[in-house]
């Protein structure tokens, strides 16, 4: 019974949230524009995508800055990990405080005190800025994901990689960072997820009219040129990550099963 | 191994230029009449604080609190059985479970907020199953809204307490005498009190300075704190009474975090 119970909670919650990603689904099949009405199915919109220049355009300046802004820093705030690892305690916790401000401050002060410093330098607004923001808010997370995991890391490994011969950077590439792995891996994935869907900070620290994707559906809110063609590819990102998961979720399945056996 | 502190180094400087600096920025533009973009002759001046009486300024707190607070309780109510139920289920997918509450969030958010919105409109969509809703400008659809985009970050904090969490003593508090009840009470929820806290801060924070959230879910009705923030740097030009309110808003939203922190006898809400 009481099973039962958190099972209906858990249907809510997954229906709360995946609500209005069917809605998107559903808007993506429809022919008719303003989605009003469903007035008959079409994959059009599919391909509009491609026809779309400034869509288009927009779609690669957002995977562009993903990609690049979550290379940049999981690279830096790998090493700035090991860095804070190796503080004294309470060095450690005032860099955490420093470290932890930009998440719990709300995004759009952020944005608003990128913009500020920015405008002081002698530096035009556009993907430069942009990129250079969504690298900034991304590192307190990857800092945040990596740090546990070496806090539990041997404290003798890195030596021992010295005294058998190995140079610092050797030892920080071949020893350490192997055994880190798993979560520099997550704190890039949460890096990458905060990259492709920023809108807030995007909004205060672009110009000369670079746009990513939230910031050309904010541009074209209500207006005559919102492109359904948006809808389709919000759908094919979901579709793909929902895919990619089921499989992964069944090869890991698979192997553990073998591993019983 | 102590030599590796260094590398740390380079992050304080580039912390101090991007956040400390641009506080003390703020904060020197919340008490004079200096111009961002023409940086001239300046006196102190409290000029910023009359628009701290405006009534829209106080009628955008008072729904920004009333808004992020219902939310997170909504969030909590919702949120706190599912990562229950997540922590303690034996089906081997639990892993994609999981991984389906993330899924959502690389979905674009304003998408999934239009597609709130277009529902909320009496000529929807929904239509074509007999359903109409006029709920634009309301609470309930700012509510419905928030809880959609937020209740993955009340699940899953949660979920990760508890699912570290040693279940032999659920079973111990059993054999000790207590009921379902108490034990919940008295064992479970004590236990999980750290990632409750870190949800109620992930939910409240971002829902209490949400801007384009509340203005497309209101028709532009309901206006929220951050809706104010970027009127006044964006449209209206007002960056200094802007610079004013982001300040109260970082010292408002720190003291929070320091207070619910003080809760967390473990301290490991974030840190």
């Amino acid at each position: 019974m009481k099973n039962n119970i958190l099972k209906v909670f858990t249907g809510l919650a997954y229906s709360i949230i995946y609500f209005p990603i069917l809605v998107i689904g559903l808007l993506s099949f429809n022919k008719s524009v303003k989605g009003y009405s469903f007035t008959g199915f079409t994959f059009n919109w599919y391909v509009e995508i491609f026809r779309d220049d400034r869509l288009l355009e927009a779609i690669t300046n957002t995977l562009l800055i993903a990609f690049l802004s979550t290379i940049i820093a999981t690279i830096i705030g790998t090493f700035t990990a090991i860095g804070i690892n190796n503080l004294s305690k309470s060095s450690k916790f005032k860099m955490m405080i420093i470290n932890n401000l930009p998440i719990i401050n709300p995004d759009i002060v952020t944005g608003i005190s990128l913009m500020l410093v920015l405008s002081l330098l002698p530096i035009s607004f556009g993907m430069n800025t942009m990129l250079l923001a969504h690298i900034f808010f991304s590192i307190p997370f990857v800092i945040l994901t990596v740090l546990p995991k070496l806090k539990r890391l041997d404290k003798n490994l890195y030596d021992a990689a010295l005294d058998l011969g190995c140079t610092r950077l050797q030892a920080i590439y071949k020893v350490i960072i192997p055994a880190i792995k798993s979560s520099i891996i997550a704190g890039a994935l949460i890096a990458f997820t905060m990259s492709i869907d920023d809108f807030v900070i995007s909004y205060f620290t672009t110009g000369n009219g670079f746009q990513n994707v939230s910031l050309w559906i904010y541009s074209r809110l209500g207006r005559r040129s919102f492109n359904p063609a948006v809808y389709s590819y919000n759908t094919l990102i979901v579709f793909i990550t929902i895919t990619g998961l089921i499989v992964f979720n069944k090869v890991n399945n698979k192997r553990s099963l073998k591993e019983i056996k | 191994m102590k030599s590796l502190n260094k590398l740390s180094y380079p992050y304080i400087v580039w912390m101090t230029i991007l956040v400390v600096l641009p506080m003390i920025l703020i904060l020197v533009l919340s008490f004079t009449n200096i111009d961002i973009f023409n940086i001239g002759s300046f006196n102190f001046t409290f000029d910023s604080f009359e628009y701290l009486k405006r009534p829209e300024v106080i009628e955008a707190s008072k729904n920004s609190i009333r808004l992020s607070f219902f939310t997170t309780v909504i969030c909590l109510f919702i949120g706190y059985p599912v990562a229950y139920y997540f922590a303690n289920t034996k089906s081997k997918n639990k892993q994609l479970y999981i991984a389906l509450i993330i899924v959502p969030v690389w979905s674009n958010m304003l998408l999934r907020i239009i597609a709130w919105e277009k529902l909320f409109y009496p000529n929807s969509i929904l239509n074509m199953f007999g359903i109409s809703f006029d709920l634009i400008g309301t609470d309930t659809a700012i509510l419905i809204g928030m809880v959609s985009m937020y209740l993955p970050f009340m699940i899953l904090p949660i979920y990760s307490v508890l699912d570290k969490m040693d279940k032999s003593l659920i079973e111990a508090s059993r054999d000790l005498g207590a009921n379902t009840l108490n034990t919940f009470l008295r064992v479970v929820l004590p236990l999980s009190l750290s990632g409750v806290l870190s949800g109620v801060l992930m939910t409240l924070l971002p829902s209490m300075t949400a801007f384009a959230l509340p203005e497309r879910l209101s028709g532009g009705k309901t206006l929220l704190i951050g809706n104010i923030i970027e009127d006044y740097f964006m449209k209206t030009g007002n960056i200094n009474a802007g610079s004013l309110i982001s300040i109260i808003l970082m010292f408002v939203i720190t003291f929070l975090f320091i207070g619910l922190l003080r809760f967390d006898k473990e301290g490991d809400t974030l840190l």
